[in-house]
């Protein structure tokens, strides 16, 4: 592999180039002799780093997270289970019970025992596996109620900032714990489309502005509503993330009401201009003229399925597709079957050869250190890049098929129809996320191999459906066979 | 004020908090994955876990929370009960916003050190300040995103023709330090054109106008460094500029027609030499301006 073009500088070097050139140089080390080899995933490795941190404890720098402790239990389990590991049933116990002892008096879980309940700790805290009944989820959509802003935005806690984060926070929460209703969502498309910024990436939140009304409360205007903050990855996924998990309750509004929507074409172009060059080994950045990360990885890497689902790109994804990959061999040159506008193996290398860190762990670039942040993130987006996740109608149907009034419920008052027929849409939607067969693509060898993640929650599949079926008490059929 | 430096007994060994009842973090649980906290923190958190059981709103929880916000930036629970204490106590905000000044050079990424000054802020209704203090913020660094979106909220919120007047002019200056910056020129394009119509900025083409020229004035020299005059010309651009080629194919596709054919050659250029990592991506643009 003959040196990659280093990016230019125009002799007229700044900040940003000098830091450019820096890691380049860095990078440059790490890149593999054939690029098709790249460094083999080291997964005992990075279990070792994870098992130290969960057994032995953090160190005491980490007392800078002390406030998210849900955070760092999540991205440890999180990694875990992408490795296709799971916990023995002693520590599974500990987990629950620790967990447990965050949940705040007053509904939510804060980012330790005691603290004050915030939306992120509570989405860390309602996806671990475990303690499902010891959910207080009427007082927790109390508190979630006690969040909500007039322009569609939710404080992250009590005094707290507004961003997009609390708001993929809180959706993916009550979709998972079913606490979905129409008012929790209403105002929540127009916050989200209000954070897409000129670049087509989204910022963190939006400055809402109000008209007085002679009579009733004030009405937001459309304009002025300027993001606040440039386009990033990690907003991004949050508001696009969100958006995908409003389309049912989208679709469920009035015919009339004309349907809101984001500017996909600036949106793709920001995505795919985030990735990083090949002397970056194609590994993503997060802002404009920054620096390559592994966590963007997901962040943005993650954001090509949820683009897909929408019926942005290409056409890949579809239940028809199944037949055409099942009938070609496995060794089909990758550009025939991949119909992605990035580049998946070049993502794959960088996480690879420059993510994981040589005793173990995974982490942004060299020369830094790992931390279980940085391991989830380029785990999780090593597995986007190697599978294609898609919303199946097959599979939406067949759960549909399978729904059953939840006992207790009438369909005579109108506000239960309503919140039935949403929470069942939310419901098949949500577990419609499916592995296309055949399709994915490994760099090197098999031992790279993660499992899929649901595009949206970033949990597997099946943990997704056991806590789901849980909450919702509804049977969900068993996936088809793989051939 | 203090003028000596003594080392601050914990909590526990002093007889003004014998009063206060201290709490361990976990009662009857051993943790999975615990932190290894130093004794001094351990012993600052007990007691705010005892204040705020007992709902105390007092001066001394005043020192006990910044104690905390020292050690640990990101405890958003200290800096909430902070904030709801000063409110309780009618805390002099401006000793409260130079305490700010003083943290914040030490730890400019928590997003809590930010939104405190904000809610402040909106007590204090006094933003000109606020404006000098971000400034001198992005000295330090230029691209944090907090501070960034706090300077555009402060300008949005509210919304003072005084406030925005020197707006420009400050994202010049950013901009001579470094053109590149991206959360600089974000901002411009934030204050040009997404945050209504100030007086005197009533014709939007003139905005407009007023950019392109901007665009041609700064950014041109620095692409194409000037030689002194009478000798040879260098050209020290790295040509072709990645951008520029999908600016072209992007205006040959919206003049549409036997333009469709320039901008084809041009994404097929950026496909196949210059920008290969999009291949995929401009191959994408090739085939959608096809289907128009």
């Amino acid at each position: 592999m003959s040196q990659p073009r280093r990016s230019p500088h125009d002799s007229y070097e700044t900040e940003t180039t000098d830091h450019q050139t820096e890691t380049e140089t860095i990078l440059l080390k790490h890149l593999p002799l054939n690029p098709d080899l790249p460094s083999p995933l080291q997964r005992d490795a990075h279990l070792q780093f994870l098992i130290r941190n969960l057994i032995q404890g953090f160190p005491s720098r980490y007392i800078s997270q002390d406030a998210s402790q849900p955070w760092l239990l999540y991205w440890t389990l999180q990694s875990f289970s992408a490795m296709g590991v799971a916990l023995d049933p002693n520590n599974k116990q500990k987990a629950i019970d620790t967990i447990m002892a965050w949940q705040h008096p007053d509904g939510g879980f804060g980012g330790g025992p005691g603290q004050a309940a915030h939306l992120l700790p509570t989405y860390a805290a309602a996806r671990l596996g475990g303690g499902w009944d010891q959910i207080d989820r009427r007082k927790m959509y109390k508190f979630f109620v006690s969040l909500k802003q007039p322009d569609g935005a939710f404080l992250v806690a009590h005094h707290a900032e507004v961003d997009v984060r609390g708001t993929y926070c809180l959706l993916v929460t009550v979709h998972l714990l079913n606490m979905l209703t129409p008012e929790l969502l209403e105002g929540i498309p127009g916050f989200v489309m209000s954070c897409q910024t000129y670049e087509g990436g989204f910022s963190s939140a939006s400055q809402p502005y109000f008209s007085p009304e002679p009579e009733g409360p004030p009405t937001l205007l459309d304009f002025p509503r300027p993001p606040l903050g440039e386009a990033h990855g990690g907003y991004t996924f949050c508001s696009l993330a969100s958006w995908t998990m409003l389309q049912p309750y989208l679709a469920l509004q009035k015919p009339s009401l004309q349907r809101p929507s984001l500017n996909f074409k600036t949106l793709l172009r920001w995505l795919v201009q985030m990735q990083g060059s090949e002397i970056e080994l194609g590994g993503f950045r997060g802002r404009t003229n920054k620096l390559v990360d592994g966590c963007y990885s997901w962040w943005v890497g993650g954001c090509f399925a949820l683009l897909s689902s929408l019926g942005i790109v290409g056409a890949h994804g579809r239940d028809d597709k199944h037949e055409y990959a099942t009938a070609h061999q496995e060794d089909e040159a990758w550009d025939d079957i991949d119909d992605s506008l990035w580049d998946r193996a070049a993502l794959q290398r960088y996480i690879l050869c420059a993510g994981q860190h040589p005793a173990g762990g995974l982490r942004d670039k060299p020369p830094k250190p790992a931390d279980s942040y940085h391991t989830l993130y380029c785990l999780a987006g090593l597995s986007s890049a190697q599978h294609n996740v898609f919303l199946s109608s097959t599979r939406q149907d067949a759960i549909v098929r399978c729904w059953k009034t939840p006992p207790g419920r009438s369909r005579s008052f109108k506000s239960e129809t309503t919140h039935e027929q949403l929470r069942q849409a939310c419901f098949s939607h949500s577990l419609s996320w499916t592995e296309e067969e055949g399709t994915s693509r490994i760099l090197g060898a098999q031992n790279n191999r993660m499992n899929a993640t649901h595009p949206v929650f970033n949990l597997t599949m099946t943990h997704t459906e056991g806590i789901m079926a849980h909450f919702y008490q509804q049977t969900i059929p068993s996936r088809p066979k793989k051939t | 004020m203090n003028i000596l430096v003594e080392e601050e007994k914990p909590f526990s060994q002093r007889p003004e908090w014998a009063d206060v009842v201290p709490l361990e973090q976990y009662e009857n649980v051993a943790p999975l994955a615990p932190i290894f906290y130093t004794d001094e923190y351990k012993d600052a958190t007990n007691y705010f876990r005892g204040i705020v059981k007992s709902g105390e709103m007092s001066p001394r929880v005043l020192e006990l929370t910044e104690n905390i916000i020292r050690q640990n930036p990101g405890h958003y629970s200290a800096w909430q009960y902070r904030y709801k204490t000063l409110m309780a106590l009618k805390s002099p905000l401006d000793d409260e916003l130079q305490l700010m000044d003083e943290l914040a050079i030490k730890h400019l990424k928590t997003y809590q050190v930010w939104h405190h000054r904000k809610l402040l802020v909106q007590q204090t209704r006094n933003p000109g300040p606020e404006l000098e203090f971000i400034a001198n913020s992005l000295q330090v660094d230029m691209k944090n995103y907090h501070t960034w979106s706090y300077r555009q909220w402060i300008l949005a919120y509210f919304n003072d023709d005084a406030l925005w007047s020197h707006e420009l002019e400050f994202v010049e200056s950013m901009l001579e330090s470094d053109v590149r910056n991206n959360s600089a020129w974000h901002h411009r394009f934030f204050v040009a054109f997404q945050s209504g119509v100030r007086s005197g900025d009533e014709d939007r083409d003139a905005i407009v106008r007023r950019e392109l020229a901007f665009l041609q004035a700064f950014v041109l020299p620095y692409s194409l460094p000037q030689p002194p005059l009478g000798t040879p010309p260098e050209v020290d651009s790295q040509l072709p500029c990645v951008a520029a080629v999908e600016f072209m194919a992007d205006i040959h596709e919206a003049a549409g027609g036997g333009d469709l054919v320039k901008a084809t050659e041009l994404w097929k250029s950026l496909a196949n030499e210059h920008d290969t990592i999009r291949k995929r991506y401009w191959e994408y643009r090739i085939a959608e301006s096809l289907k128009t």
